[in-house]
């Protein structure tokens, strides 16, 4: 469903990404790992749109989609989850959901999908109205999920959902991408949370510096003593 | 008394243009970081676009509303011809884009209509007073007085209760995000200028009408004072600009009316006074946005 070749970023002088190669099948969990710095946010920022490759290739459904504008990837189904969530806390937790389906379908099949999301997330019934500022992290996080998915995305980037969350939080947030998987989304997932990202993963890719230093099934990868080399070597 | 409460109105009918103008600029700061100092032009643009419709006898209503549609058309036009090619550039920039599209406007019409003022005769009943027994005071402020909260009001309406006004109040935090989820950078940027140059265009209407004519550094001065509102009740929020808005106007008007003769002459000192007196105690402004990046 998506193929990334030879993608390199560079935020002026400094090459974030410095040509790597993946692609992710149809329907399954896919991880990308790394330490900080590693280039795996810039990755995601490359395939949503974010920012422009300085070289390389997107493919997502067969078409090309390299520094095509975020508006366009995401009503072509490419929904991201940025890292620190980025919900607009000066709206409430609706507008938030309005805003994230603004783009696709009529109002009533916007306000059903919210029904929807507010089902599946209590919480955000709960807090409807109030500013999505005063969540806590993981409402917050489980907010821009439920952001995102209003969009009605095919391939859903997540970049580090578990990101300052606390122990429980972190394991409905993998409960949920687990759920997602069944329901037929493909996901990337980008994390720092190894263990559990592996044992959800179907296959996945090491960054360290840039470049792609182990790949392989999740399992493969999980007991890689290379992985751990690779976090304690960046 | 009855002169004090004549001030009051007074006070509040200027404070709302000022908080219209002010508004007009704090919707475009928001959310594309630029004080549009061209927005004055539109203010004059607005003008003479009523003189030619009432000078080609069109009726009153029609060039008022005509007046205020140019005045969108022209600030749209503005963003999609000056700023959308400057979009990502330092706020210097930015800041000089305006001001030169702040020139090239005064000089088309200074040669291309008048640099001296023309006239716009209103209706009759339009510069009358309303006699309350306790209280006379002018058509106009009370028109300009409704006309500001109708505005107010309705602007409200557009932020709460339409998806793109959602999203400029979105973008005003984080316009990136705005465009992940599918929104197109352009129709946000386009709104705000539309609701800004509207607004700018409501208070031209205003203006003219209390003045009686139109000329091409009309709009300079109001949007000095705007801006200096949009400073004083914090750059970037929509209800500091109102609130600034106000306090310019009613220190001004106050000033006018109270200042001792022999003080007189230095009443734009004092007013400025005042309002650095206020950013020296609040430097965030009177009613700040949380979170905004201000250059």
């Amino acid at each position: 469903m998506l193929s990334v070749e030879g993608l390199v970023v560079r935020y002026g002088p400094i090459e974030a990404v410095r040509g790597i190669d993946f692609t992710v099948n149809r329907g399954e969990v896919f991880a990308l790992l790394g330490a900080n710095g590693a280039g795996k946010s810039s990755t995601l920022a490359a395939i949503a749109g974010l920012v422009k490759p300085f070289a390389g290739r997107i493919t997502y459904d067969g078409n090309p989609v390299s520094g095509l504008p975020p508006e366009t990837l995401s009503r072509a189904g490419i929904g991201l989850v940025p890292e620190g969530r980025r919900i607009f806390a000066s709206l409430t937790v609706a507008e938030n959901l309005w805003l994230g389906g603004a783009a696709h379908g009529s109002a009533a099949e916007r306000q059903h999908l919210q029904n929807e999301m507010e089902e599946r997330f209590p919480i955000l019934r709960e807090r409807a109205r109030q500013k999505a500022g005063l969540l806590s992290g993981g409402e917050q996080q489980m907010l821009a999920i439920a952001r995102a998915l209003m969009a009605r995305p095919k391939l859903l980037l997540l970049d580090e959902p578990s990101l300052g969350l606390a122990p429980q939080m972190v394991e409905k947030v993998f409960d949920l991408i687990a759920a997602m998987r069944k329901e037929g989304f493909t996901i990337l997932l980008v994390e720092q949370n190894v263990p559990m990202s592996l044992e959800i993963a179907d296959r996945g890719i090491v960054l360290a510096n840039g470049s792609v230093v182990v790949s392989g099934t999740g399992a493969a990868l999980l007991h890689n003593s290379d992985v751990a080399n690779a976090y304690l070597a960046a | 008394m009855e002169v004090f409460l004549q001030q009051c109105v007074n006070a509040i009918s200027l404070g709302g243009i000022y908080a219209l103008l002010a508004l007009g600029l704090a919707v475009v700061f928001s959310i594309v970081r630029l004080i549009n100092f061209a927005h004055g032009e539109v203010m004059t643009i607005a003008g003479y676009a009523i003189w030619l419709a009432l000078l080609s006898s069109v009726p009153v209503v029609a060039a008022i509303i005509l007046g205020i549609i140019v005045a969108m058309l022209a600030s749209v036009a503005m963003e999609r011809i000056a700023f959308r090619s400057m979009r990502g550039a330092s706020v210097t920039s930015l800041l000089i884009t305006s001001f030169a599209v702040s020139e090239i406007v005064k000089v088309l019409f200074q040669n291309g209509i008048s640099a001296r003022p023309v006239p716009i005769v209103l209706p009759a009943w339009m510069s009358g007073s309303i006699n309350m027994g306790f209280l006379t005071i002018s058509v106009m402020s009370v028109i300009s007085i409704i006309v500001v909260a109708v505005s107010l009001a309705a602007l409200l309406v557009i932020l709460t209760r339409t998806t793109l006004g959602v999203a400029m109040r979105a973008a005003a935090e984080d316009f990136p995000v705005v465009r992940l989820v599918g929104i197109k950078a352009n129709h946000v940027v386009a709104l705000a200028f539309a609701i800004s140059g509207a607004l700018a265009g409501v208070a031209a209407v205003l203006w003219v009408a209390q003045r009686g004519s139109v000329d091409p550094l009309m709009g300079a001065a109001p949007v000095l004072k705007a801006f200096i509102a949009t400073v004083l009740g914090g750059l970037g929020s929509l209800s500091g600009a109102v609130i600034g808005g106000f306090v310019v106007g009613i220190v001004e008007v106050f000033l006018q009316g109270y200042l001792p003769e022999s003080v007189a002459p230095y009443r734009e000192a004092i007013s400025l006074s005042i309002i650095i007196g206020l950013l020296v105690l609040r430097p965030d402004g009177l009613w700040p946005a949380p979170n905004v990046n201000r250059s």
